[in-house]
């Protein structure tokens, strides 16, 4: 058992998601960066999909009610035990009354907590992750908060684990996402299409799970038809009429009526998860042959040592 | 009814959208594309296959399938298959109660004023026909419906509100259709319902399914 001293910015309890349900409206959800949440998984002898916690930000303070092993990935937090330092992608042994606190994100937006055996929370089709705006999944279908009582689902398959150099991502303030293009990249200007590959973006205060409404050169559409509401997918890049991209997130709308100008990577996807407010986006282009290159590599990279984990 | 074959194009690398050639809104094509997305649920290797008016997106495991593989995929079934072999047969009527106008609907005066409109007429010709629900999305419960009349039609909000509540009914071009959650949103919003769109602890969450047929009653 743990026990929420403050639950921070915002923690929700989260798994790998609820794919396949977008048709009834129902978002993918899951843990907004996959990698992070998949290593602190592994860290702690879990399978990589167990319900981990997922921390933006900051602000979380947790009381351990029993000895276990901990490990914290992803965002690079302060984090300390009983007010000591401690350091991320390590697998942690934790005495019962231990309080982990960890605040203020130098670089990225979300740490993960994954405890051994995993943590326990309520289902809905299929998957534990929670969605706040419809309350579905984790902990009555809302951000953790102080008083709540986290319980541990069994014991972990494996024992602690440690992390070879080279497998710990390397998170900035400057996040560089790989696209392809998506269904309306044509109606794009000229000056847009090179504004989005040659400039900077910045997230705004309006960036959460659901997605990032972006700052910068304003992105013009020549095609002045007015867009019928369409599928959308996270890691889609849409521009609205005012010119200012949004980015969908994990937890992003299912459709949209706004032109969906490119699409990130599958590979590059877990980064949505480390994008904070304020921090700097660039776009870049791969080429059509590539990106399953890519996905191929990084799944060949990362399976060698967390089995069955897909970006 | 002539039936065009769509175009399959990629959207992303693990995504892809096929898209009908339609002007406005056709009850024809949207029973394509629901037929088309039911024959490609029945492959495994698909993980979302999302329904529109008159497109469907369809996202695959990439360990399984590539761009153009997936493509074959879709060809294969659109040449199988007759497109117009079974239209949906769902078609529950829905009764809708909608409060017009005022703190519901903010947008009312958008309306009236692009369609020349009083707001009672507005209401009139909103609520005087029966819509037919094309697809569910955006966020659990919204519904998006059938085309407006025409003089009702209107443009989305160049810049979306941050909270929209839920019940709203709104207008986006000649779409309607009604908030399920509280959520951002740009459609011009002129009525709301307090029917709940979407309630996990029902055994089917969402009051109402693509297919359903709506009618708005003014309160």
């Amino acid at each position: 058992m743990i026990t929420v001293l403050n639950g921070g910015t915002r923690t929700t309890l989260q798994d790998d998601g609820r794919a396949g349900h977008r048709d009834k409206g129902i978002p993918t959800s899951g843990a907004a960066d996959r990698l992070s949440f998949a290593i602190a998984n592994f860290l702690v002898g879990n399978r990589w999909n167990m319900p981990a916690l997922e921390c933006a930000l900051g602000g979380l303070h947790l009381r351990f009610e029993q000895a276990v092993t901990i490990a914290v990935s992803g965002a690079e937090m302060w984090g300390q035990i009983n007010g000591q330092n401690f350091a991320i992608n390590r697998a942690l042994h934790v005495e019962k009354g231990d309080i982990l606190t960890l605040s203020y994100a130098r670089a990225g937006c979300r740490a993960y907590i994954a405890v051994a055996g995993g943590l326990s929370g309520e289902t809905f089709l299929g998957s534990q992750s929670t969605y706040i705006p419809a309350g579905l999944g984790g902990i009555e279908g809302r951000a953790v908060k102080s008083g709540d009582k986290l319980s541990i689902a069994g014991a972990a398959p494996y024992g602690p684990q440690s992390l070879p150099n080279g497998y710990a991502p390397q998170l900035s303030k400057h996040i560089i996402l790989r696209t392809r293009p998506a269904p309306e990249w044509d109606w794009l200007s000229l000056e847009g299409k090179r504004f989005l590959f040659t400039t900077p973006f910045y997230a705004t205060d309006a960036t959460d799970r659901m997605g990032s409404r972006l700052k910068g050169d304003k992105i013009t559409l020549n095609h002045s038809q007015p867009m019928v509401s369409a599928p959308l997918i996270p890691g889609s890049l849409q521009i609205p009429p005012h010119g200012q991209p949004i980015l969908i997130g994990i937890d992003g709308h299912c459709t949209g009526g706004y032109a969906r100008a490119l699409q990130v990577i599958q590979a590059d996807i877990w980064l949505l998860g480390q994008i904070a407010p304020g921090s700097g986006i660039s776009f870049r282009r791969c080429f059509a042959e590539n990106a399953p290159k890519i996905l191929a590599s990084r799944h060949a990279f990362y399976n060698g040592l967390i089995p069955n984990f897909r970006f | 009814m002539t039936q065009t074959l769509p175009r399959i194009s990629a959207y992303g690398d693990h995504a892809l959208q096929i898209q009908y050639d339609v002007d406005g809104f056709s009850t024809a094509i949207n029973d394509a594309v629901h037929t088309l997305a039911a024959q490609l649920k029945t492959d495994e290797n698909w993980i979302d296959i999302i329904t529109g008016y008159d497109s469907l997106v369809a996202t695959f495991n990439s360990t399984a399938l590539t761009i153009d593989s997936a493509k074959r995929k879709v060809e294969d079934t659109l040449i199988r298959t007759p497109q117009s072999a079974s239209p949906q047969t769902q078609n529950r009527l829905i009764d809708i109660p909608v409060t017009y106008g005022g703190a519901c609907g903010p947008d009312m005066g958008n309306i009236c004023q692009s369609s020349g409109l009083n707001e009672q007429a507005v209401i009139e010709k909103h609520a005087a026909q029966i819509y037919r629900v094309c697809m569910m999305g955006f966020l659990p419960g919204f519904a998006f419906l059938s085309e407006v009349p025409k003089a009702l039609h209107h443009p989305r909000h160049a810049n979306p509100r941050a909270v929209v509540p839920a019940g709203s009914i709104g207008i986006a071009n000649w779409q309607t259709g009604i908030y399920g959650l509280d959520s951002p949103g740009g459609w011009q919003i002129i009525g709301r319902t307090d029917q709940v769109m979407f309630d996990k602890t029902r055994k089917t969450p969402s009051l109402i399914q693509a297919g359903d047929r709506i009618r708005f009653i003014p309160q």
